[in-house]
């Protein structure tokens, strides 16, 4: 039953977290720089349809990650979560750190920041313009950190023997 | 800094090269964690 508790719980930690790193990387590789090239006219099926949905289930699948993550690192018989994220696994350690560095963006930044551009708060459009900007970054930032975050989290199950 | 992250290919090299710094900082902090006796088994292992 217990290797059932820990699967189950690896399982959902890795389904959020395709969801969550899935949607970042469509804002960073697909919606981002498309965003140009579509019709003013167009734009608001974006703004006003699109990315509030990708951002529901974008911030929630970091929740959710998170969440499954800090279980998933207390259950994992051989480490506690304490001693991953002292670095004394330093892979499972980089990975979390990381992980928690790019949720904090997600809820304390970046969906605040969203909420502004997007229209969804009140605000100028000066304010608007600077929000946009500042959700832009920290996406950005994840993006950078999503490439050695996911490269630690393999590492841990699969060494690469560098 | 900002400049890096307004460019989606220099993102990317960033993440790599964040990627390689770690690789090297978890061979150094497995070196230190390592007592005598496991680093020499894992000297003569490699």
């Amino acid at each position: 039953m217990e290797d059932f508790i820990l699967f189950l719980v690896r399982y959902l930690h890795v389904i959020c977290g395709v969801m969550w790193i899935g949607i970042l990387w469509y804002f960073n590789f697909v919606q981002i720089p498309s965003m140009p090239k579509i019709p003013a006219e167009q734009k608001p099926a974006i703004s006003k349809v699109i990315a509030p949905e990708a951002l529901f289930w974008f911030r929630w699948g970091a929740a959710g990650t998170v969440l499954f993550g800090l279980i998933l690192a207390q259950l994992t018989p051989g480490y506690t979560l304490h001693e991953a994220m002292t670095f004394q696994i330093p892979y499972i350690g980089f990975g979390m750190w990381m992980g928690l560095i790019m949720a904090f963006n997600v809820w304390v930044i970046i969906w605040p920041a969203q909420k502004i551009a997007l229209g969804m708060v009140e605000a100028d459009a000066d304010a608007k313009a600077k929000a946009g900007r500042r959700a832009m970054l920290f996406s950005r930032t994840n993006t950078l950190l999503s490439i050695p975050m996911l490269f630690a989290m393999i590492a841990v199950q699969n060494p690469p023997g560098l | 800094m900002s400049k890096i992250l307004e460019s989606l290919p220099l993102t990317i090299i960033a993440g790599v090269v964040l990627t390689v710094i770690m690789v090297i900082a978890t061979n150094q902090i497995e070196n230190a964690n390592q007592s005598g006796v496991e680093k020499v088994i894992s000297d003569i292992i490699k």
